[in-house]
């Protein structure tokens, strides 16, 4: 009110015309939604007008205009997971994606999983009976125990403005493929009330009833996970101890380093003839006699036994683990080094 | 003393309404792109009321005044706040003969665009028309007896 005095002193004999503008929320529980204004807000205006005539002021009121705000369906899908190493003849190996709502509205996605892709080498096998999951959990990793199966038509997403859901699509890998085939798996999400052309309109379809306009992304999004065939799959942990020279742990000039490196085949398969290779950091010496195998030492010669100090080239720890399967479990290389 | 010449500005103004609200003719629309084919199969966008309006789209706001009166009414200035909802498109408002200004805080104090300035994580910058609150046209000129003037600004719904 102040301001609006104000200006009636700053504008005395002239003709004011003022808009007032108005905003309602036809529905209530929404809140701002990053996306859009929400769906069924009502966003009206009318104009003032202050004038003098003839030394008398006079105020009139305009007409009223009122927009409302339309649902806008929109949807993104986004490959959450890194490439998938598998082995032929895998099961139930899961890719996880993320739906989200990028509308202004509450709506209900259909999901669809297509693993026959043009431009890679193998079409992984979506596994029955269900190949899509929910990540129920909320862990990331496929658990089929506690992760629900996708039923259409029976739980399809359905998804407040901005919110999202996380996807695994879940498919086998066929018995054929070797070394370095890469098979592709996509999703695709797709709004209920309809997609179609940017500004195509649903009339009355939207959020209480208002029209529902197909965005940008045309009601419907897909993205393409991606397996690759590794012969054999392992695990490696590195970690680091530090003893220093006066009973502590810090990492000064004297201390020593001990590594410890884990090596597991976590796939079915063979690594041949696996060697286990580590140059010694910079700045740090290598402790002669050093290096254990599952807690047996070494000798550093190059000679019958497993390991040696290689210092032809960089001086480098050698450890020569022949042939690893799962069945042979974790292998230990322990080596220990000084901070120069 | 202010508010209280304000308060009799004010009443003075419903009594004059009272006497004869027929001085001035002001009508508000708002509007909308739509792509159309004509009849030559050609498409072409053209305005159209606006009802629905999705997030993203334009509207544009047209408000006509006329003086209806047999008087001059000079230095007519018209004040359009822009919803929370809405975006002001650079650039947008127009109106023949008219000087326009904007506000960046809620309508109290107005300057050419490039003059406001505000104040974001305690740095001032020059404001944008993301910044804009309120839209005014200052008329060059007296409003003749039985002219018509026009002012328009466009917004995109957030």
């Amino acid at each position: 009110m102040d301001w609006q005095i104000q200006n009636k002193r700053e504008t005395q004999r002239r003709l004011l015309l003022q808009f007032v503008t108005t905003v309602t929320l036809l529905l209530s529980g929404l809140s701002a939604m990053a996306t859009g204004t929400p769906a069924g807000t009502v966003i009206q205006n009318s104009a003032t007008i202050d004038f003098d005539l003839g030394g008398t002021p006079i105020t009139l009121t305009s007409n009223t205009t009122s927009i409302t705000v339309a649902e806008r369906i929109d949807v993104t899908v986004t490959l959450q997971s890194a490439q998938v190493q598998v082995s032929a003849g895998d099961t139930i190996r899961a890719i996880l994606f993320r739906v989200t709502n990028i509308g202004n509205g509450t709506e209900t996605f259909q999901l669809a999983i297509d693993s026959v892709l043009a431009g890679d080498d193998f079409d992984p096998l979506p596994s029955a009976p269900d190949a899509i999951f929910f990540d129920t959990d909320g862990s990331g990793d496929f658990n089929i125990a506690n992760d629900l199966p996708y039923s259409p038509g029976a739980n399809d997403p359905n998804l407040a403005a901005d919110a999202s859901v996380d996807i695994f699509l879940v498919n086998d890998i066929p018995g054929t493929v070797v070394n370095g085939n890469i098979g592709r798996t996509e999703l695709t999400a797709t709004s209920a009330t309809g997609t179609g052309a940017p500004g195509t309109v649903f009339p009355g379809l939207g959020d209480g009833g208002v029209d529902a306009v197909v965005g940008t992304t045309g009601g419907q999004a897909a993205d393409v996970g991606e397996y690759i065939v590794v012969d054999v799959q392992a695990n490696f942990v590195k970690s680091q101890l530090v003893n220093d020279q006066f009973g502590g742990t810090e990492p000064i000039p004297g201390a020593t380093i001990t590594y410890t490196v884990t090596i597991e085949i976590t796939s079915a398969g063979t690594a041949t003839a696996s060697v286990f290779r580590d140059v010694v950091p910079a700045n740090s010496t290598y402790v002669a006699g050093s290096i254990l195998l599952n807690a047996a030492s070494l000798s550093d010669a190059i000679d019958a036994d497993a390991g040696e100090f290689d210092t032809s080239g960089a001086p480098t720890i050698v450890v020569r683990l022949g042939d690893l399967t799962s069945a042979d479990g974790v292998q230990t290389v322990e080596f220990q080094v000084t901070i120069n | 003393m202010k508010i209280l010449t304000g308060l009799m500005l004010t009443m003075f103004a419903c009594i004059a309404v009272a006497q004869d609200p027929v001085h001035l003719d002001v009508r508000t629309i708002v509007q909308k792109e739509e792509i159309v084919v004509n009849a030559a199969g050609d498409t072409e966008t053209k305005l159209v009321t606006a009802e629905t309006v999705a997030p993203g789209e334009s509207v544009f706001y047209t408000i006509t005044f006329t003086n209806v009166s047999d008087e001059v009414a000079d230095n007519v200035v018209i004040t359009n706040p822009i919803a929370s909802e809405l975006t002001y498109i650079d650039g947008s408002a127009f109106g023949p003969g008219m000087d326009i200004l904007f506000s960046v805080d809620g309508g109290q104090t107005f300057a050419a665009a490039g003059e406001l300035k505000v104040t974001e994580d305690g740095q001032e910058r020059v404001a944008t028309a993301s910044d804009f609150t309120h839209v005014r046209w200052i008329m060059q000129n007296d409003l003749q007896a039985g002219a018509q003037g026009i002012a328009r600004f466009a917004a995109v719904l957030n």
